[in-house]
């Protein structure tokens, strides 16, 4: 029987104990038999298994151990052995233990001193140990033993169901805590995990609010809110950039602080709209900086009734308005200078005029009275007064003729020319049936090719022009010679063949090009460009009578309606003057005319 | 009766040169001359052509003071001269006189010729046209 071999033992304690139990133990400590573990190594990790709870056997025999382990093995719990204080305590280090049995003598390391090493370490500090001796010991022992915190003693021979008994309270005891650890674990991991939930909402939260706040932050605009009187409440730090004052200084700062005198009453009037909820359209307004300089920013603004608050965005317009005022008073400047053109205009207009009229009667009243005294009362003159007077009345004609080209020049060179439809055919036969007289006394031919077309022009001029030509046409031939003119257009392009010797620019898009060719003296190629400078001749007077005026008229008068003018001539060979216009885009090409 | 025609001119020359032109052309009317736009209004207004209002006139629009085409203006709003016949002179062909002219009502706008030759047949076919053939103004109407 097992407790009757466990108290034969422990009362062969005294007795048979080894020789190094006896040196180190007082004869206390003695070899066992070799024991079957509880499956159990040491230094192995002992688990909780199965809910089992670790109960630890300190003794060095093993025999009482085995003792122990028969008693307690009904518990049902997990037997842990050590063989010396010193396992023991390794045990210890690794595991839990419900409760410790201990041998109080042991060799080496008795119970009392394993008990005290126990007790000095946190992880074992309130471990349960129940202290096995034997009944003759001394009350001193014991305690010793409760001073070092034993919960109890159990004395040889060892009762079994008292040891299973008091072993019992301490595994269901140590259950009970482990429980209420447990609870208080679990309950700690699910204020825990609240805690980390709301923990990740406030992050959340914040990090939400801080992105925002980053806005505010880094907007370039000015942002701010305010109260309904006005006070800036919180302003973000592009008002520091922008106004030079920082936002401890903006704080609580009104309208009339900050606004520009004369704008006040606009920002007066925006923040009554605000404060009675009603919205207020962009505007714009000049800011102090602190500098004293100020600032042109553009507002917005938006009111909450509920807070009380106004939401107030601003931009820093002040370079755009600069530009502006810039803009402005070049605009100004311009007006100014182009009302000091018109005025320079108006003054040559009224010069003109007076040159048509005041120049031209002394002219008129020089060649009318010479020719008044060549007539009628002419007998009373001698060959040479008549001739004097002759020429006297011809330098008047030929003057006013000058005249009167010089101010035609002043007119093509200056007058507004808008363009319109111009139907060359009409504008020859007007030219033509002008000049009947003439083209009768010199027996002149005047062919033209129709159809001739139409040109985006200005009528009067293109008539002016080709009247010019024609007229030179006529006047330039060989004497007695009968001149013939002929007149023809064609269509050219952008990219269409290019005049000899000509290096105007060319009119953009399509164009019709008018040709008008004589029968005449013609022109030496050197001279082909100078004939239309002012006042070129290239001939004297007496031979072919002429102001000088009539081809820088063409060109000046063409090159006003964005065409150009050139010619094909050899002396003798007669010319061909050709003249470029804008093709007129509501009319169809030249050839495709109908007569 | 002598037809009259008023002839409104200021440049003395210009004057006798129509008159020069008149006695080539031997036109029977007699031109009594104004020198400005006041004397014009007044000879036609006041009646102090003897004889009634003249067959027709011949205004120079360059006048100091009150211009040929005031006048123009003037006489077009007089009930009885509206159909009186005003030939304006000028020295030059400026396109917005011209207009401007005809807007108020001219009968016929002329630039001086810058020779007598030239005035003389000028004055021959203004006198044909307009002394000879056009019904003379019925006075007072």
């Amino acid at each position: 029987m097992k407790i009757a071999k466990l108290a034969t033992a422990e009362s062969a304690h005294e007795t048979a104990s080894s020789p190094k139990a006896v040196t180190q133990q007082n004869g206390s400590g003695h070899m066992l038999n070799p024991l079957q573990k509880n499956g159990v190594d040491n230094g192995k990790h002992i688990g909780k298994l199965n809910g089992k709870v670790n109960i630890l056997l300190v003794d060095d025999r093993k025999d009482k151990l085995l003792a122990l382990n028969a008693i307690l093995t009904p518990l049902g719990q997990n037997l842990v052995e050590a063989h010396s204080g010193k396992e023991a305590l390794r045990l210890l280090l690794k595991n839990e233990f419900a409760v410790i049995l201990m041998d109080v003598s042991m060799p080496t390391m008795d119970g009392f001193e394993t008990a005290a090493l126990i007790r000095k370490r946190p992880s074992s500090e309130h471990t349960p140990i129940i202290f096995v001796t034997s009944i003759g010991n001394s009350p001193n022992q014991m305690y010793q033993g409760y001073s070092l915190g034993a919960v109890d003693y159990i004395l040889t021979p060892i009762v079994p169901e008292v040891l299973r008994a008091k072993v019992g309270v301490f595994v269901e005891l140590w259950r009970k805590t482990e429980h209420i650890k447990q609870q208080a674990e679990r309950l700690r991991e699910v204020e825990e995990a609240e805690h980390r939930r709301r923990l990740a909402e406030a992050e959340d939260k914040l990090e939400t609010e801080t992105k925002r706040n980053r806005f505010f932050t880094l907007a370039l605009d000015l942002l701010g809110i305010g109260d309904f009187d006005g006070h800036l409440l919180q302003v973000n730090p592009a008002w520091e950039k922008v106004l030079g004052f920082t936002e401890e200084e903006l704080r609580g700062v009104t309208p009339d602080q900050l606004v520009h005198p004369q704008d006040l009453a606009m920002i007066v009037e925006r923040v009554q709209m605000l404060k009675n909820g009603l919205p207020v359209e962009y505007f714009e307004l000049r800011c102090r900086h602190k500098d004293g300089s100020y600032r042109w920013i553009g507002w917005t603004a938006a009111p909450f009734p509920a807070e009380k608050l106004i939401y107030i965005f601003g931009r820093n317009v002040t370079a755009r308005k600069e530009a502006e005022e810039k803009i402005l008073h070049l605009n100004g400047e311009l007006e100014k200078r182009i009302a000091a053109l018109t005025e320079v205009n108006r003054e040559l207009e009224t010069f003109n005029y007076s040159i048509s009229h005041d120049l031209r009667a002394p002219l008129r009243s020089m060649s009318g009275f010479a020719q008044a005294l060549m007539d009628g009362e002419a007998s009373r003159l001698g060959a040479q007064e008549a001739d004097y007077v002759r020429r006297i009345a011809n330098s008047a004609r030929r003057m006013d003729t000058l005249l009167q080209d010089l101010l035609e020049y002043s007119r093509v060179a200056r007058a507004s020319m808008p363009p319109a439809s111009v139907n060359l055919d009409g504008v020859i036969t007007e030219i033509v049936s002008l000049r009947e007289r003439e083209i009768e006394q010199s027996k002149a031919r005047i062919e033209v090719r129709s159809p001739l077309g139409s040109v985006s022009a200005h009528s009067p001029t293109v008539q002016q022009i080709l009247a010019n030509l024609i007229d030179n046409g006529m006047k330039f031939v060989v004497k007695d010679q009968q001149p013939h003119i002929s007149i023809w257009t064609e269509t050219v392009t952008a990219d269409g063949h290019a005049a000899n010797g000509d290096n105007a620019p060319r009119p953009p898009s399509p164009a019709i090009r008018i040709w008008v060719e004589d029968n005449g003296i013609g022109i030496e190629k050197e001279f082909h460009e100078k004939i239309f400078g002012l006042f070129e001749r290239l001939h004297p007077s007496h031979a072919f009578p002429g102001t000088g005026l009539g081809l820088a008229i063409v060109r000046k008068g063409v090159e006003r309606m964005g065409g150009r003018v050139g010619l094909e001539s050899q002396p003798e060979h007669g010319s061909r003057f050709w003249v470029e216009l804008p093709v007129d885009a509501a009319q169809k090409p030249t050839d495709k005319l109908p007569d | 009766m002598e037809n009259k025609i008023l002839h409104v001119e200021d440049n003395p020359d210009d004057v006798m040169l129509m008159n020069l032109a008149f006695n080539r052309a031997g036109i029977a009317a007699r031109l009594h001359v104004v020198n400005d736009g006041d004397e014009a209004i007044a000879a036609l207004g006041s009646g102090s052509l003897n004889g009634g209002p003249p067959v027709c006139v011949l205004l120079d629009v360059k006048l100091p003071r009150v211009s040929g085409l005031e006048v123009l203006a003037w006489i077009r709003n007089q009930p009885n001269l509206r159909r009186l016949p005003v030939i304006l002179l000028t020295s030059s062909s400026q396109t917005s006189d011209i207009n401007r002219a005809y807007d108020l009502g001219a009968n016929s706008f002329l630039v001086k010729p810058p020779d007598l030759d030239s005035l003389t047949k000028l004055v021959k076919t203004v006198a044909h046209y307009w002394v000879q053939t056009n019904v003379r103004p019925v006075a007072n109407a």
